[in-house]
């Protein structure tokens, strides 16, 4: 059994070396939230709903791109490990269920650094690794 | 006449929906509020039994759902949710539009990792991996779900009902943790439930008395989901006039186990149970029974394309784990053993054509009646044991 999970993990490992996409940016959140860097675990956390405050206990909003956006598929593939339609199915069955709202869609990149840039709490991901005006990008570790 | 003023009243429902939907666009901020919906329609055609319609040998469209979704978020700590539903599913199910569930969820202790609350009002019933979300078609497995486990012959029961459930999450380095418990009066008065547990449209109603409900929900670290639900549900019979049955109980209770393990592409799940139903003081015309039915699934799901995945799955269902091929039935009532059992190979094909719009097929290749739904088919012995059935569904969302 181990085996073939890591014979599978290989497998997504390979997908993500072959992909066009690999140069992914930046994690991005509004200038109020207190984190300098945020770990892989609590992304995912966060991205599957399950974390829904910062440490500071500060409502967390979530803003994604569309399932089919190539950066939102390098996203979720590369920094969280799992498939978009695998986000898509946790994020359905908590919120048509009410237990949990799911994250805010956003149209593109432009929307996504200025929701994120008004909205308190919020975080969202860019491909760009750059530095905007009231954004700020934290450290994956 | 009611079918016209029913889809008058859908497509005013939905005109309204669409009118709705993209206003937390020019809101900036946060939104306090989503809103969210899905409309699909299904085409059936089968072989020697009807499943949602006249589908035997020919094509039936009765099999139509609709929902729309909406929560706010009223306090930091007090969210609103609800949905209505439109649903048609042939004879079995005629009730058009209807509140599927409206609740208070109110989270008294949050932290970064764990969170406690309470929902209250009409509350969705947790049951398994799919009962909670069973009517929006993205969430399924497939366009029916394993019909052992999520019967939609008493499907009234599982839905939602008024009570109240405290729940519970917490991320652990083992894994996330979630449970929910509570007592909610579940709705036992409708043909379809009564028919199942009765055996008959009666002239009396079933009245749900109290009922427990408790999951416990384990996600490890391996992609791996075990959980377990608990169900114990009561009914009181009142009798109508000239009715040949007396005031009875019924009862059923069931532990149900779940399994699920993600590799990368493709998702292995299993579901089992053993749900007991109990018949009591219903008369000398309905003698008292005790049965317990065995049902359960097992289903291998690929997504072997980003927008393409492939399901087969295997769903069992006996309707007395002591009488499994009905020869017992057959023997004391005449009627055919098959209606005691079903067993269902499955195979099905899911195409996101883009993230707004789903399309499937599927086919099903049944050997018993175990659960054809009864209104569908209402000649007992036209009912035939082996039978084919193929579905097509498209599935709109916004």
């Amino acid at each position: 059994m181990p085996h073939a999970y890591f014979f599978f993990r290989r497998l997504v490992l390979l997908t993500f070396l072959l992909s066009p996409l690999a140069a992914l940016g930046g994690i991005i959140v509004n200038s109020d939230v207190e984190a300098q860097r945020i770990s892989i675990a609590s992304l995912r956390n966060i991205y599957t709903l399950r974390q829904t405050l910062w440490p500071n206990r500060q409502p967390i909003v979530v803003f994604v791109l569309p399932d089919d956006h190539p950066v939102n598929v390098a996203f979720a593939k590369e920094k969280l490990g799992l498939y978009p339609y695998r986000l898509r199915q946790t994020w359905d069955r908590m919120s048509f269920s009410g237990m949990a709202s799911a994250p805010i869609q956003v149209k593109d990149e432009n929307e996504m650094r200025a929701r994120v840039r008004a909205t308190p709490g919020a975080i969202g991901y860019t491909s760009k690794d750059m530095v905007y005006d009231g954004i700020k990008t934290l450290r994956l570790e | 006449m009611t079918a016209s003023r029913r889809s008058g009243w859908n497509s005013l429902l939905l005109s309204g929906l669409l009118a709705a939907s993209p206003a937390w666009a020019d809101e900036l901020a946060g939104p306090r509020y989503q809103i969210q919906g899905f409309a699909a329609q299904g085409l059936i055609g089968s072989t020697h039994n009807n499943f949602f319609g006249d589908s035997r040998d020919g094509v039936s469209t009765r099999f139509t759902e609709a929902g729309l979704h909406g929560s706010w978020q009223a306090l930091d700590a007090v969210r609103l949710s609800g949905q209505i539903l439109y649903r048609q599913a042939g004879e079995s199910d005629q009730d058009g539009l209807r509140a599927d569930y409206a609740q208070a969820d109110w989270q008294f202790y949050q932290t970064e990792a764990s969170q406690l609350g309470l929902k209250f009002g009409k509350v969705k019933l947790p049951y398994g991996l799919y009962n909670e979300t069973r009517d929006v078609p993205f969430t399924r497995s497939g366009i029916l779900l394993p019909q052992s486990v999520y019967v939609d012959n008493s499907r009234d029961l599982l839905l939602a009902a008024p009570g109240a459930f405290l729940h519970g999450a917490s991320v652990q380095p083992y894994g996330a943790f979630d449970f929910l418990l509570g007592w909610v009066r579940p709705d036992f008065d409708s043909p379809s439930v009564e028919y199942s547990f009765l055996g008959n449209i009666r002239p009396g109603t079933l009245k749900g008395q109290g009922a427990l409900g408790a999951r416990l929900r384990w996600d490890l670290p391996t992609d791996t989901t075990l959980m377990l639900t608990h169900a114990d549900a009561r009914a009181d019979y009142s009798p109508g006039i000239g009715d040949t049955l007396t005031a009875g109980k019924v009862r059923f209770r069931n532990l149900l186990l779940t399994a699920q393990q993600r590799f990368d592409t493709v998702t292995l799940t299993a579901e089992y149970g053993e749900p007991r139903f109990d018949n009591t003081g219903f008369g000398p015309y309905f003698p008292s029974s005790h049965r317990t039915i065995q049902a359960g699934y097992l289903q291998g799901e690929w997504r072997f394309l980003p927008a393409w995945e492939l399901m087969l799955r295997h769903d069992f269902f006996y309707r007395d784990k002591r009488d499994k091929n009905g020869h017992l039935f057959a023997l004391t009532t005449g009627l055919p053993a098959h209606s005691m059992f079903a067993r269902d190979t499955t195979l099905g094909l899911r195409w996101d054509t883009t993230p707004n719009l789903m399309l499937r097929a599927e086919f099903h290749h049944v050997d018993g009646t175990g659960w054809l739904p009864g209104p569908d088919n209402p000649v007992f012995i036209d009912r035939e044991q082996r039978w084919n059935m193929w579905l097509l569904q498209a599935a709109y969302r916004f």
